[in-house]
């Protein structure tokens, strides 16, 4: 797979080149569209537009003489800046390949265990086929352990990603990766379960006017809870004292 | 009565957590409860609905279903993805398995008990066969869209109904295919809610399918054609739970404005056979969503956000109107959270995942009696201790001299040693705690604070001696062989020699803590042991029962006591025995040896013992005799039992010197201003 690429990339890059190079020069401008116009926007689009209408305001006058040699000069200069757009489309377009290349290949090793390790796996695969597997997870996981002291900590984690056996009981391997899906399901479960109850159309009241709804049907009418109970909404409690102040000095300033 | 000074405490904070799941066992008449925080509760119902069991809660384990299987085995499962069982004989955790499809909203036991059906927030429904001490998964059902909210067998164990948001799934259970969708409707009072969440579902056995959802109806489906055969709308807001009697004559629905609706089955005119389900009785017993109802053969049970646990017994089912026909309301845990040291005048406050130490405050002024004392120096707040892990505290306790706290989660066991310079305290932990002090039911210091006393849930009994800043383990008392039942209650006699504990069923055994033997067990008696206590100089240990009788033993003489049977012969006063609340503390007056001070939740009593006991004929509850009445009415309405009922809801009463009493209250307002939010009603007058 990656060898490929670098040569399915050349492909259509040549192929335009054979298009630039076969294509005759009057057809330079639905060339120059193509090749500019569509990248670009507008702004491309008008400066051709303008040259249009120039020739047709041409058309109505007389011809105006030229010399075959300043015309070829022209036409060849022409062409030669065509082409040189064409080389730079080209080249940026394989370098933005390139580096989009080398972005994958970093990332695959990114995802792989370091070489050193994927090595001493299989010698030690091959070498302890015979022997039994219990064993042969133990030497495995010594020797990530091993690794996983030298290597750094994104390495640690994955190590520790992979299923163990232990006769030690004072700790046991798990997957975080299981661990954070299902953290993340509960929490989902028990959003749904204070959405479905609690949640907007619910109909829900505050505590302090229930409370309240008996209290205003007592003979003898109380303070609401709020007041007698000194712990009970302290934050709002401190809110509306900050804001009070605020206020205080905003009337002060007003007044002046 | 004697005077006292009353220490009127008022600030701990403790708010009980919300009842999620409850579930009847018919078998052994038991109930287990379980609490928004993971904690699971079985209550006796035959043994005056005393709380015998408990199992701490954990933080991730939000309990969403609970059921019992095969006779006794209690299971639960909740948002974690795990279901669990329980032992119920050593009160710990048998296993948790995860079941692989993400939390679990419902769960129902076949009818013959062999299976365990589970639905999933995934949409798949899993059946597990229940093996010996073990659960299989057997096989899942075709997977629906959404969350499976309620499940229900048919009692033939052929169909089941799976409730889901909006519609009800009908599955053959042989072949695991929904043989029918039943789509459910949206709208409500003409305005079309976002979602119509199927809360409950009970299949009955000729077909029919009730179902109750969050528009506030309570719907009745014919499983064959897959169709709405009634619909009746009984409330504002969601209906959130439902039960079905065994003979299917009989359900209650709870709904979310905290009433619940009692629905029977009578037949339409007084001679036809044709019968029709019609609404009967509406309860209001809660003041929040009622989250959960069961429905036992003679009562309705409910429980709900407010954190009561409601038994309504049915009239038409009771035999005798005697007082087990009454209303029961259980708020508080029949256990103690609060200890007290009493030479340092402290309280230790046993919260969830926190401990909170208090000094009380103190007043150099005198008043007469009745009198409100202006406090010269206020309560201190000590110490908060937080907890390590997601873990509940199930036992905690202060040591009399106040300088050890020691306290027990479900897997690792704390003691710290206080320090007090002055006005500063600090705190130190006693660390390399060995390896089988593990988890603890119940922990006690000796009275002179040397030795501490631990009960495992392994039911042995380990006795520690208390160095300064380290510990050394003296024994460990084995169960007898055979047993595994765990100690619940344990109480020590002042000079420190005997030890008593108590488990759930079994007799108390008196152990002798300087022999380091077993000395005596006193006979077992029907009904649970709620306290213990073992009174200075004589030694007599003092027991108190569920179905409020108190028996008095000579530990020395291993017998019970002349007072104890002299009691037994006449009888306790039926008022006495009437009461609902178990008798959670005993203790005794210093100078006095002839009073027992005794409370429950709601009075506080001294039983003098020198007293001639009260008839069925005298007052129980006098009041308090007035002064000026002459001597000689006085002491004949006098009579052995003094009850208080001034402080109320109490939840720790004791006696810190012999003039001062400290009374630790939990006004049922302070909780529920700390409740979410109830359902808005419109109330006539306001």
């Amino acid at each position: 797979m990656v060898q490929l690429r670098p040569r399915a990339s050349r492909a259509p890059a040549s192929a335009s080149a054979m298009v630039d190079e076969s294509q005759p020069t009057s057809e330079e401008e639905a060339e120059h569209g193509l090749l500019l116009g569509q990248p670009s926007s507008g702004a491309a689009a008008e400066p051709l537009q303008e040259d249009d209408e120039g020739d047709e305001e041409f058309d109505d006058e007389a011809p105006e003489e030229l010399t075959f040699a300043s015309a070829q000069a022209e036409a060849r200069e022409e062409e030669r800046r065509v082409r040189e757009t064409a080389r730079r489309d080209k080249t940026l377009l394989k370098e933005k390949r390139k580096r989009r290349e080398e972005l994958f290949i970093e990332q695959k090793k990114r995802k792989l265990l370091p070489d050193s390790i994927l090595e001493k796996l299989t010698t030690v695969s091959q070498t302890n086929i015979k022997k039994s597997p219990g064993k042969l997870k133990e030497v495995n996981l010594q020797k990530k352990n091993e690794e996983c002291e030298k290597g750094s900590d994104s390495k640690k984690a994955k190590v520790q990603k992979v299923q163990s056996v232990s006769q030690n009981k004072s700790y046991w391997a798990l997957r975080l990766k299981d661990q954070d899906l299902r953290d993340s399901r509960q929490q989902a479960a028990k959003a749904f379960i204070q959405n479905s109850l609690y949640g907007p159309g619910t109909n829900r009241t505050t505590v302090n006017k229930f409370l309240s709804l008996d209290n205003k049907r007592l003979p003898v009418k109380k303070a609401a809870a709020q007041f007698l109970n000194n712990g009970w909404g302290t934050q709002k409690k401190q809110n509306a004292k900050r804001f009070k102040k605020r206020w205080m000095v905003r009337k002060m300033k007003t007044k002046k | 009565m004697g005077e006292f000074n009353v220490h009127r405490v008022r600030f701990f904070n403790y708010v009980p957590s919300g009842i999620r799941c409850v579930a009847y066992n018919n078998q052994s008449n038991r109930l287990a409860v379980s609490r928004t925080d993971g904690t699971v509760e079985i209550y006796n119902l035959s043994a005056n609905y005393f709380q015998e069991k408990f199992f701490p809660g954990h933080e991730s384990r939000a309990t969403e279903a609970l059921c019992w299987a095969k006779g006794q085995r209690l299971f639960s499962a909740g948002l974690n993805g795990e279901i669990i069982e329980y032992d119920l004989q050593a009160l710990n955790i048998k296993y948790a398995m995860d079941a692989f499809g993400g939390p679990i909203w419902s769960m129902a036991a076949s009818p013959s008990g062999s299976q365990l059906l589970i639905g999933c927030e995934d949409g798949s429904v899993k059946l597990f066969q229940i093996i010996p001490d073990k659960i299989q998964f057997e096989r899942n059902f075709d997977r629906q869209k959404s969350r499976i909210l309620s499940l229900s067998w048919h009692p033939s164990g052929t169909h089941i109904a799976a409730g889901s948001i909006d519609y009800i799934s009908v599955f053959d259970v042989k072949s695991g295919s929904a043989i029918h969708k039943m789509l459910v409707d949206r709208q409500y009072m003409n305005v079309s809610k976002r979602k119509c969440i199927i809360w409950g579902v009970a299949f009955l056995s000729d077909g029919t399918v009730i179902s109750v959802d969050s528009a506030g109806k309570v719907q009745f489906w014919d499983s064959a054609t897959g169709t709405l055969v009634k619909n009746h709308l009984i409330a504002n807001a969601d209906v959130q739970s439902i039960a079905v009697s065994d003979q299917e004559d009989s359900f209650v629905v709870g709904t979310a404005e905290g009433t619940i609706f009692h629905f029977q089955l009578v037949s339409v005119t007084s001679s036809s056979s044709e019968k029709q389900w019609v609404r009967t009785k509406p309860f209001q017993h809660h003041t929040h969503d009622v989250r959960t109802v069961a429905h036992s053969p003679t009562a309705l049970i409910s429980g709900g956000t407010d954190t009561h646990l409601v038994i309504r017994p049915l009239m038409e089912k009771v035999e005798v109107k005697n007082y087990d026909a009454a209303l029961r309301k259980i708020t508080f845990p029949h256990r103690r959270l609060i200890s007290c040291s009493k030479k340092r005048q402290l309280l230790l406050f046993q919260f969830s995942h926190h401990l909170d130490l208090w000094r009380l405050g103190s007043t150099v002024a005198t008043g007469k009696h009745g009198d409100t004392l202006p406090l010269s120096k206020d309560a201190d707040h000590l110490l908060h201790l937080k907890t390590k892990g997601p873990e509940n505290i199930i036992c905690s306790c202060i040591s009399p001299c106040g300088s050890w706290i020691a306290y027990s989660t479900a897997s690792r066991f704390f003691l710290y040693r206080l320090n007090y310079e002055h006005d500063s305290i600090s705190l130190q932990r006693v660390s390399k705690m060995p390896a089988f002090l593990r988890s603890a039911l119940q922990i006690l210091f000796s009275e002179d604070s040397t030795k501490l006393f631990v009960a495992s849930n392994q039911g042995s009994l380990h006795v520690i001696r208390l160095l300064e800043g380290s510990f050394k383990h003296l024994h460990t008392f084995q169960p007898q062989s055979g047993t595994v039942e765990s100690m619940c209650l344990l109480a020590v006699s002042p000079d420190g020699n005997w030890l008593a504990a108590s488990g759930t069923s079994a007799g108390v055994h008196v152990y002798n803590v300087k022999r380091l033997k077993l000395h005596c067990t006193v006979p077992a008696y029907n009904f649970p042991v709620t306290a213990l206590a073992i009174a200075p100089n004589t030694n007599n240990l003092v027991i108190a029962h569920s179905d409020q009788q108190i028996f008095e033993y000579s530990i020395p003489d291993k017998q019970y006591t002349e007072w104890s049977r002299t009691v037994q012969k006449q009888g306790f006063h039926h008022l006495w025995l009437q009461r609902d609340t178990p008798i959670t503390h005993i203790s005794f007056h210093p100078k006095r040896p002839m009073y027992i001070l005794v409370h429950d939740a709601y009075m506080f009593c001294i039983i003098d013992k020198s007293l001639p006991l009260p008839n069925d004929k005298t007052l129980l509850y006098n009041p308090l005799p007035p002064t000026n009445e002459s001597d000689v009415i006085r002491r004949r309405t006098a009579h052995a039992f003094k009850i208080s009922k001034i402080y109320k809801p109490l939840l720790f009463m004791d006696l810190l010197d012999e003039r001062t009493l400290v009374a630790v209250e939990r006004p049922l307002d302070d909780i529920i201003a700390q409740l979410p939010p109830p359902i808005k009603k419109k109330k006539f007058g306001t």
